[in-house]
């Protein structure tokens, strides 16, 4: 009988607690209790990563040495590339600045100039098939609100969701629910980034008139009209074309994307804190 | 059963619940993902009953949500559930049984996995049934694979109570 009445109060607590979250997930009393809960736990997350990191490193050392020299000659390929297109792309930015200015273009904060970098390390990963969002060891105290965008060394990860004073988590771009208007550099084709098969993107709402190619360079779109601002600066990388396909039926193209960054070995990330007014 | 148990239990989830957040979600083999705090939690239920399990349950899932930031009772939700179950098990037919522990994991894992579907379902939000069907196998085999050191090192922790401490409403045949 009493085992049965513990029960019952177990159970409606846990209820009371989803109730009340669910209907105030980012504010509130029980979310900054949360977040002071959370930043209570940060030590021993830390603690934890920071004993498993060898094995970590271990692992990825044996794993990139069987892979190491035929990646070799694929990168030094791409650099060669890679140094010419950088070269044209300095010119025509030098010219793309002055026609703004001449234009007198609203773009937003311009990255990376405009933003600070907040450097921390990732916690917690994706819990299930259920959501992908990952918990980084930096919050409100570091300067991190909802929405703000977070990137690792190769491109976009996503934006914060939930934020407590020293923990923060993050909506990867990789979560069915993620939208990101982004753009072909190449092309110049605009389109939303959202989750695709496997570890791949899907470049969406890209009209079947428009060319994209393989190993096209898409990057965030960033603000367009200063009413409706984006979350994210133009012109982070988020992937390269992977591979376009079209159907008669379809009237967008399907592009897949492979993501620039590595979603399943994320270690730090940084979060981008705009210095500039608003 | 004394304070002490109690305090042993609450450090062993503890440590699982924190592992399993920051070194265990990152293990992917086969797209399963094996749960350290789950296999903890039914040894902690098989060897100290239901009461123990729906507590470590609720205590274990506010820690998972609390770390990640995530809806809060949640997690606690089904562990409180699959904590009492797997107690009862542990009390009544499943004392005294070698096979318990990896039984009650492989059910416990695949009940757990439809019991989160289930709740996300029922909050409108996304339950992808088919992702977490494919993982369900592996995820299965990773566990048990986890069952016995982790069945033996609660065990040595939390001795197996006598007969007289274990529920006396249902009566044992043979």
């Amino acid at each position: 009988m009493v085992r049965r009445g513990v029960l019952a109060v177990l159970v409606i607590g846990a209820l009371a607690l989803l109730t009340i979250s669910f209907r105030s997930p980012t504010s509130g009393a029980l979310h900054d209790v949360q977040g002071y809960g959370a930043s209570a736990l940060r030590p021993f997350e830390v603690a934890a990563q920071r004993v498993a990191r060898p094995f970590r490193d271990a692992y990825g050392y044996f794993d990139g040495l069987a892979h190491a020299k035929s990646e070799n000659a694929k990168l030094r390929s791409e650099v060669r590339q890679w140094r010419t297109q950088a070269t044209q792309y300095e010119a025509q930015a030098g010219k793309t600045q002055d026609l703004e200015k001449l234009l007198r273009v609203e773009r937003g904060a311009k990255y990376p100039t405009d933003f600070r970098f907040v450097n921390t390390s990732v916690i917690s990963f994706p819990l299930g098939a259920f959501a992908q969002q990952i918990t980084i060891a930096a919050g409100s105290d570091q300067g991190l609100r909802i929405n703000t965008p977070i990137i690792d060394g190769d491109g976009l990860l996503g934006h914060v969701v939930v934020v407590g004073p020293t923990t923060a988590s993050v909506q990867l771009i990789t979560d069915p629910d993620s939208n990101v208007p982004a753009r072909d550099v190449t092309n110049g084709v605009r389109g939303l980034i959202r989750h695709g098969a496997g570890n791949t993107l899907l470049f969406d709402n890209v009209p079947k008139e428009q060319t994209v190619q393989k190993g096209d360079v898409i990057v965030t779109q960033g603000t367009v009209d200063r009413r409706y601002p984006d979350l994210y600066p133009f012109g982070i990388g988020i992937g390269r074309v992977l591979q376009v396909g079209t159907s008669d039926i379809a009237s967008y193209l399907t592009v897949q994307v492979m993501p620039f960054a590595r979603f399943d070995s994320l270690d730090s990330v940084a979060a981008l804190i705009s210095t500039k007014q608003r | 059963m004394n304070g002490v148990d109690g305090v042993k239990a609450a450090v062993v989830l503890f440590v699982a619940a924190i592992l399993q957040v920051s070194i265990f979600t990152q293990v992917h083999v086969l797209g399963g993902v094996p749960d350290l705090l789950l296999v903890m939690l039914v040894a902690v239920a098989l060897l100290r009953g239901s009461m123990f399990g729906a507590i470590g349950g609720f205590f274990a899932g506010l820690l998972v949500d609390t770390a990640t930031l995530g809806q809060l009772g949640l997690t606690s939700l089904v562990l409180t559930i699959a904590g009492y179950w797997i107690g009862r098990y542990g009390e009544t037919t499943g004392r005294d049984r070698a096979h318990a522990p990896f039984l009650s994991v492989a059910v416990v894992t695949f009940l757990y996995s439809f019991g989160l579907l289930l709740v996300h379902f029922v909050l409108g939000e996304r339950a992808p049934a088919g992702s977490v069907t494919r993982g369900l196998l592996p995820a299965i085999v990773l566990n048990l694979i986890l069952t016995a050191p982790v069945y033996a090192l609660v065990r040595r922790l939390l001795r197996p109570l006598d007969r007289g401490d274990y529920a006396t409403e249902v009566q044992l045949l043979g």
